[in-house]
């Protein structure tokens, strides 16, 4: 089998920083939220990845969640206090 | 002298045309969650002309409540009074029409057919666990949900509308999942402890709140067209405002096999129910 390996970016939305990510298309966006959120040290919370206005699912890979190569993904605290 | 107009409680609530308030008044709605949010919701659902209001919250009133919930007072927080029963009668005491109605007691320990007695649930909660089971007993009763969250100057608002519309749950991932049992805890009783990364904020609570009641005034005065279809996002600290697309997950329990048969039928014929 063979996996498409492409560089994306991920930007800290609380911070406006951001890191250069390899992956491949079989990645997962549970993985890719888990790599940023631990490379941010970020507090244990839920956050989401959004491309453009699109929240993207959890347990899809990036190649399902039509993520491609130079893509600048967001990271983004979900709000869950009331 | 005053006139006619400056009489009537709700003669500014009448210049909107698309807001139905004879709808509005019979409206049965359940807020779930009675804290920051539950206090700001409730306000503006008093003042809106929503009279028939079901609050559900298992917790009392402690001091740190006190920079953010409008209806909570040294006294309560005194004698530990419940937050249900004070936003109860705090929505009473705004609107003299209004029957509010407190329910102490877990969200969880209430039976499935209990959301069949309303008519929109507002989820004001705490945690994620709670919001799963709200969201999920409300779009199985085919209710309309709309839940709220905030985390300092961050807010959040998503409207839930069965059986086609995308759910809380489709939203969610594992960093959800490891926090789901954890409760954001004011009192920190009989729960396990989890710190929030920053405490409500009565501004960004103003603002989701307001968010929320709006759009079951949409839901009330059946103008589902004009309901929020995506998550609205609010930062603050950016001065952002935007909505974002949460798409249905086929694979989201919520959704099963037939409930995605409807909305691709809608999609088909173009439906906008």
């Amino acid at each position: 089998m063979v996996l498409l390996t492409f560089r994306l970016k991920v930007k800290n939305a609380e911070t406006g920083a951001t890191v250069e990510m390899e992956l491949d298309g079989d990645n997962s966006v549970d993985e890719m939220i888990e790599s940023a959120a631990t490379f941010w040290n970020k507090d244990m919370g839920a956050y989401v990845l959004r491309k453009g206005k699109k929240v993207l699912r959890g347990g899809s890979t990036l190649k399902d969640a039509g993520v491609m190569a130079e893509d600048v993904l967001e990271l983004i605290p979900d709000p869950e206090g009331g | 002298m005053p006139g006619a107009v400056d009489q009537d409680t709700f003669d500014r609530s009448r210049r909107v045309r698309w807001l139905d308030l004879d709808a509005i008044f019979r409206t049965r709605v359940l807020m779930i969650g009675a804290g920051a949010l539950g206090n700001e919701v409730g306000k503006c659902l008093a003042l809106s002309g929503f009279r028939r209001v079901t609050v559900v919250d298992m917790d009392h009133v402690v001091g740190s409540n006190l920079n953010r919930c409008l209806f909570f007072t040294q006294e309560d927080a005194r004698t530990g009074s419940k937050k249900a029963e004070v936003v109860a009668r705090g929505i009473m005491d705004i609107s003299p029409d209004a029957r509010a109605r407190a329910v102490v007691g877990r969200l969880e320990d209430l039976p499935g057919s209990f959301y069949d007695g309303f008519d929109i649930v507002l989820g004001c909660l705490d945690n994620i666990a709670a919001r799963i089971h709200a969201n999920s007993h409300a779009y199985h009763a085919g209710r309309p949900y709309i839940d709220g969250g905030m985390e300092g100057f961050i807010g959040r608002v998503m409207v839930c509308l069965p059986p086609d519309g995308p759910c809380i749950q489709c939203g969610m991932n594992r960093s959800h999942a490891k926090v789901a049992n954890m409760r954001f805890s004011c009192t920190g009783e009989g729960v396990v402890f989890h710190e929030p990364r920053l405490a409500a904020e009565i501004t960004t609570t103003s603002l989701v709140s307001a968010v929320m009641v709006r759009e079951c005034l949409k839901i009330a005065s059946g103008r589902k067209d004009m309901t929020l279809r995506n998550t609205f996002y609010y930062d603050g600290q950016r001065n952002v405002a935007e909505e974002m697309e949460v798409p249905l997950d086929p694979r989201c329990p919520n959704h099963p096999p037939q409930v995605l048969q409807v909305s691709e039928n809608h999609i088909m014929s173009g439906s906008v129910q």
